[in-house]
C-alpha cells in the first residue's frame, strides 16, 4: 500500500471514528432527564457508602447537610475501571480472560499515546535524550499489550463457544468483535516481534500522521497493523463496545444520580418542560389523544 | 430442564409450552423441606382453561390472558405492540426511562454476569428464559428490528433475526411478569446495563399501549383505588371505622389508650400505611400508633381518598398510573398542612413516593417525603420510651426489602433498633444491599390466578425460604420460636404464603411480621407479649 493511500484511509478512518464517537456519546448526553432509579451501593455516600447506605437513612434528611466523598467514587470508579472489580466479584470464571484482555487494550492505548507524542515532540524539534530513552521502552510496552489482550481475546472466544451458558446468547456480532480485536493483537504482536527497528517506524509513522506527510518504507506487518488498526477505530463507535462511554452514563446518571428535586431547580424547569408533551399511547385508561399532555393525563380523573 | 431455549424460540410452536417448569428442576431445599414428594403438588391447569387462556411460556399461567378468536384478533394485537414498541423508544411518550432504557438495550456485552445474581433463575434449576438476559435480548431485538430505520435488514445481515407474532406478544407478556425487579442482576452488571428496568419497560409497553396488565395490579389496584380510595376496595368511612376498631382491640390488648388522629390539620407527619395492612396485619398499624404517641409524635392518618392508603402499584407496570396515585397522595399532604409524609412499611409505597415520583411532584406537590425507619430510630433512641429487651429474646432474623435497602438505601436504621431491641439478632446471608428479594416483589404477592402462587412460592422465593431457615439453622425445631422481621406487606404477604405453604410454624417455629411489633413488643408499658405466635 503506497503511504499516500494509507494516510488517506487513516484519516477517513480517525475522522468517522472521532465524529461517531462524538455523536454518539453526545446523543446519550442529552437524553432527557429521566425519572430517579439509583440503586445502592452509591459510593459518593461518604459514611454510608461502605454499606450501601443513602441520605435518606437521616430522620428528616432534608435539613441534614449531604456528606459527598469525591475520593470514594473515584476509587470506586478506578478499582471498577482498572481491575473489573464487578466481574472479579460476580463472574471470576470470566475474569480471568476479561482482565487481561482489558488491560491490552489499555496498554496499547498508552503505547499509542506515547507514540503520538513522540511524534508531535519531533514535528516541533523538541526531543530531550530522557525521552527518546522511553521511547525504546516502546516494544516491550506493545508487546505485553498485544500478548495480554491476544490471550483474553482467545479466552473469550473459547469462554463464549465452549461455555453452554455463554454460547446460548452469544451472536455472531459479539464473535465477529473479539476475531477483529484478536486480528489487532496478533498483527501487532507479529509487527513487534519481526520489525526491529519499531518505535523509530512508529514514531516516523505518527509524524507523518500529524504533519500529513506520506509515510514511506513501512514494513508489511506494521502496515497490516496499522490498518487492522484503524478499521477497527472506525468501527468501535458502531458496536457495543462502546460500553465504556455508556458505562459512565449507567453509574453517573443512573445508580449515583439520588439528586433530588428542590423547587425553583433547573432541574424542576427542566422536568416540567418534559411534562409539557403530548402523550399517544393508545391503552384505554389512559384517555390519551395526543394532544393531552403529561400533566393532563396524569391529573384527569379516572371513570367510576 | 429439558432443553437449551434460543432467543428466537421465543416466536416459534406458539401453541406450545416454550420451557416447561416443574418441582423436579428445582435445587433441594434444607430439611425437613428437602424431600420433593412431601412438598405440595402444583395447581393443574386444566386442559379446557388451556384452551380459554394463553400458556405458552413455561406451563405458568400469571396473567390469565384469553385466546382471541380470530387471526385478525391476534395480528391486531401484534400490531399495537409494534406500535407500542416504537413509542417505547420516543422521547413524548417515555422521557420517564428512555436514558436508563437505552443504556440498556444498547450497551449488554451478554456476559451473563447477571444471570447467577438472579434467585428466580438459579432457583429454577437455572430454566434458560428466566435468565434476566434472556427477555432483555428479545426486547432488543424486537426494538432493533421493528423501532429502528433498517432494522429488518440489519436483523438478516447479523443473524439476530426475531419474528414479531402472537405467540412471541403473549409469551413475552407473561415472561414480563416472571420478574420481581429486586434489580440485584443490575447491581452485578459491571456496565450497569438493568434487566429490572427492562421488565419494567415492558410491562409499561403491554399497559399503556396494549391495555393489559394483571388484574390485581390494574382493576383491583390502581383503577380500584382511583375510584373508591384503596385497593382493598375500602372507602373513607370503611377504613376509619376499621381504624377505630383496631384501637380498640389494641387498647384492650395493651391496656393503653391507643388512639389513631384523622384529619388532623397542621400535625407535623402524616403517616400513610399501605391499607392492606389494615385488613391483614391490624397490629401494625395499632403498634404504630401505640410508638407515636407514646413518643409524644403529633401526627395524623387522612380519611381522603387515596390518602389512606400507600399502595402504588403503578411503580410495577405503569407510569401514568403511578404518577396519578402519588399525585393524590402529595394532595393529602398539602390540604393537610403537614409538614411530611411518613411511609408505613411498605418497601413499593417507599420507592414509589419517595424517589420514582419525586420528579413529578414539582411546584407545591414537592412535600417532604420519609421513611419511617429512620423516624422509629429516632424514637427507640430518644429515651421517651422505656424499653426491655429481653422480652424480645428469641431468634429475630431481618428480611430487607429489596425497595427499601437495595433500592433506597436505607440499610442501618432498622438494624440498629434490632441489635438494640433483640438480643438474639442475627443476620441472613447475604443480607442489606446484597439481599435477595422475597419472591414476592412487583406486584407478586398480591397475584394468586391459576397456578401462580405455587410458582411464587417454589422458586420466586425459594432463595429467600432457604435463607431464613439457614438464618435459624442453630435452632432448627418448633420447640424453638423464631422471628422473620419484614418490615414491608408485600413482603410479609409473601412470607405469610410461604411459611404457610411449607408449615413453617409447625415444622420449624417460623413467624413472620414487622419491625414496629417488636418495638411495642420490648415496650416496659406493654404488660402481655405484644407478638402472637401464630400464622396470620
Amino acid at each position: 500500500m503506497s503511504g499516500s493511500i494509507l494516510l488517506a484511509l487513516a484519516y477517513v478512518l480517525l475522522a468517522v471514528f472521532v465524529v461517531a464517537a462524538v455523536l454518539r456519546t453526545v446523543r446519550i448526553a442529552r437524553l432527557p432527564v429521566h425519572l430517579r432509579w439509583e440503586l445502592a451501593p452509591v459510593p459518593k455516600e461518604k459514611t454510608r457508602g461502605r454499606y450501601g447506605g443513602s441520605y435518606l437513612e437521616a430522620y428528616e434528611w432534608w435539613k441534614q447537610p449531604r456528606e459527598e466523598s469525591v475520593v470514594a467514587e473515584l476509587l470506586y470508579m478506578l478499582e471498577e475501571i482498572l481491575f473489573l472489580k464487578a466481574l472479579w466479584k460476580h463472574q471470576r470464571r470470566l475474569w480471568w480472560w476479561s482482565f487481561p484482555f482489558h488491560v491490552g487494550l489499555y496498554l496499547l492505548a498508552v503505547a499509542v499515546g506515547l507514540t503520538l507524542v513522540e511524534g508531535a515532540l519531533a514535528a516541533a524539534g523538541v526531543l530531550s535524550p530522557a525521552w527518546s530513552a522511553l521511547i525504546h521502552g516502546l516494544p516491550w510496552l506493545a508487546g505485553a499489550a498485544y500478548v495480554l489482550g491476544a490471550v483474553g481475546a482467545v479466552g473469550l472466544l473459547v469462554s463464549r463457544l465452549a461455555r453452554p451458558s455463554l454460547r446460548a446468547l452469544t451472536t455472531p456480532v459479539a464473535l465477529f468483535n473479539l476475531v477483529l480485536l484478536l486480528a489487532v493483537f496478533v498483527s501487532g504482536a507479529v509487527t513487534v516481534w519481526s520489525v526491529s527497528d519499531l518505535p523509530a517506524r512508529a514514531a516516523g509513522l505518527a509524524h507523518a500522521l500529524l504533519t500529513a506527510t506520506p509515510p514511506h518504507g513501512l514494513p508489511a506487518a506494521l502496515t497490516t497493523h496499522v490498518v487492522l488498526s484503524l478499521v477497527f477505530l472506525a468501527y468501535l463507535p458502531f458496536s457495543q463496545m462502546m460500553h465504556f462511554v455508556a458505562k459512565y452514563f449507567t453509574y453517573h446518571q443512573v445508580r449515583w444520580d439520588d439528586e433530588p428535586l428542590v423547587v425553583g431547580s433547573r432541574l424542576e424547569q427542566e422536568v416540567q418542560e418534559l411534562l409539557k408533551q403530548p402523550v399517544t399511547w393508545s391503552a384505554p385508561h389512559l384517555n390519551a389523544d395526543g394532544v393531552k399532555n403529561w400533566v393532563d393525563v396524569a391529573t384527569e380523573e379516572v371513570e367510576r | 430442564m429439558t432443553r437449551r431455549v434460543r432467543v428466537h424460540d421465543i416466536g416459534k410452536r406458539g401453541d406450545e409450552v416454550l420451557s416447561p417448569v416443574s418441582l423436579q428442576d428445582l435445587p433441594p431445599l434444607p430439611p425437613p423441606y428437602d424431600k420433593m414428594d412431601e412438598q405440595p403438588v402444583w395447581k393443574e391447569i386444566k386442559p379446557e382453561a388451556r384452551e380459554r387462556m394463553v400458556c405458552n411460556l413455561d406451563g405458568v399461567v400469571a396473567l390469565s390472558l384469553p385466546q382471541p378468536e380470530t387471526e385478525e384478533e391476534k395480528q391486531a394485537y401484534v400490531d399495537r405492540f409494534e406500535a407500542g414498541l416504537k413509542k417505547l423508544f420516543t422521547r413524548e411518550n417515555n422521557w420517564t426511562f428512555l436514558q436508563p432504557l437505552l443504556l440498556s438495550t444498547d450497551y449488554c456485552v451478554a456476559c451473563q454476569t447477571c444471570n447467577d445474581a438472579c434467585p428466580i433463575y438459579t432457583m429454577s434449576g437455572r430454566n434458560d428464559i428466566y435468565r434476566p438476559t434472556y427477555r432483555a435480548e428479545v426486547l432488543r431485538r424486537l426494538a432493533r428490528k421493528y423501532a429502528r430505520p433498517g432494522g429488518k435488514l440489519r436483523a438478516k445481515v447479523t443473524g439476530e433475526d426475531i419474528e414479531l407474532n402472537w405467540a412471541t406478544v403473549t409469551r413475552l407478556y407473561e415472561l414480563a411478569y416472571r420478574c420481581t425487579m429486586c434489580r440485584r442482576c443490575a447491581q452485578a452488571c459491571p456496565i450497569g446495563v438493568d434487566n429490572g428496568l427492562i421488565t419494567h419497560e415492558l410491562r409499561k409497553l403491554f399497559s399503556q399501549e396494549l391495555g393489559w396488565a394483571p388484574k390485581e395490579l390494574h382493576e383491583k389496584g390502581t383503577m380500584l383505588q382511583l375510584q373508591v380510595g384503596s385497593s382493598t376496595g375500602m372507602n373513607p368511612v370503611v377504613v376509619k371505622d376499621n381504624v377505630e376498631f383496631i384501637d380498640d382491640d389494641m387498647s384492650e390488648e395493651t391496656e393503653l389508650e391507643v388512639h389513631s388522629p384523622f384529619d388532623k390539620e397542621e400535625a407535623d407527619l402524616l403517616l400513610i400505611h399501605n391499607a392492606g395492612e389494615m385488613l391483614a396485619w391490624p397490629e401494625n398499624p395499632g403498634a404504630f400508633a401505640i410508638v407515636l404517641n407514646a413518643a409524644g409524635i403529633d401526627w395524623t392518618l387522612s380519611s381522603d381518598e387515596v390518602g389512606y392508603d400507600g399502595v402504588n402499584y403503578g411503580l410495577f407496570y405503569d407510569d401514568f398510573q403511578l404518577a396519578r396515585i402519588a399525585l393524590r397522595h402529595a394532595q393529602t399532604a398539602k390540604k393537610l398542612k403537614v409538614n411530611k409524609i411518613v411511609m408505613g412499611e411498605c418497601g413499593h409505597q417507599h420507592k414509589a413516593l419517595m424517589t420514582i415520583a419525586d420528579r413529578v411532584l414539582t411546584g407545591d406537590l414537592s412535600v417532604h417525603r420519609e421513611s419511617c425507619m429512620p423516624l422509629l430510630e429516632e424514637i427507640v433512641f430518644s429515651g421517651k420510651i422505656e424499653f426491655d429487651p429481653s422480652k424480645n429474646d428469641f431468634p429475630v432474623t431481618l428480611h430487607d426489602p429489596c425497595n427499601i435497602v437495595r433500592n433506597l438505601g436505607i440499610v442501618e436504621p432498622q438494624r440498629r433498633i434490632l441489635r438494640y431491641l433483640c438480643p438474639q439478632f442475627r443476620e441472613m446471608t447475604p443480607h442489606g444491599v446484597d439481599n435477595y428479594c422475597c419472591g414476592g416483589g412487583s406486584g407478586f404477592a398480591v397475584m394468586s390466578p391459576n397456578n401462580f402462587t405455587d410458582w411464587r412460592v417454589s422458586v420466586a422465593g425459594r432463595m429467600k425460604f432457604k435463607q431464613i431457615l439457614d438464618a435459624f439453622a442453630d435452632q432448627p425445631g418448633p420447640e424453638v420460636k423464631k422471628y422473620v422481621c419484614a418490615p414491608c406487606s408485600n413482603c410479609k404477604g409473601q412470607m405469610r404464603d410461604m411459611l404457610d405453604y411449607y408449615g413453617a410454624l409447625e415444622k420449624s417455629g417460623i413467624t413472620y411480621g414487622g419491625l414496629v411489633e417488636l418495638i411495642v413488643n420490648a415496650m416496659v408499658d406493654v404488660k402481655e407479649p405484644f407478638i402472637k405466635w401464630e400464622m396470620h
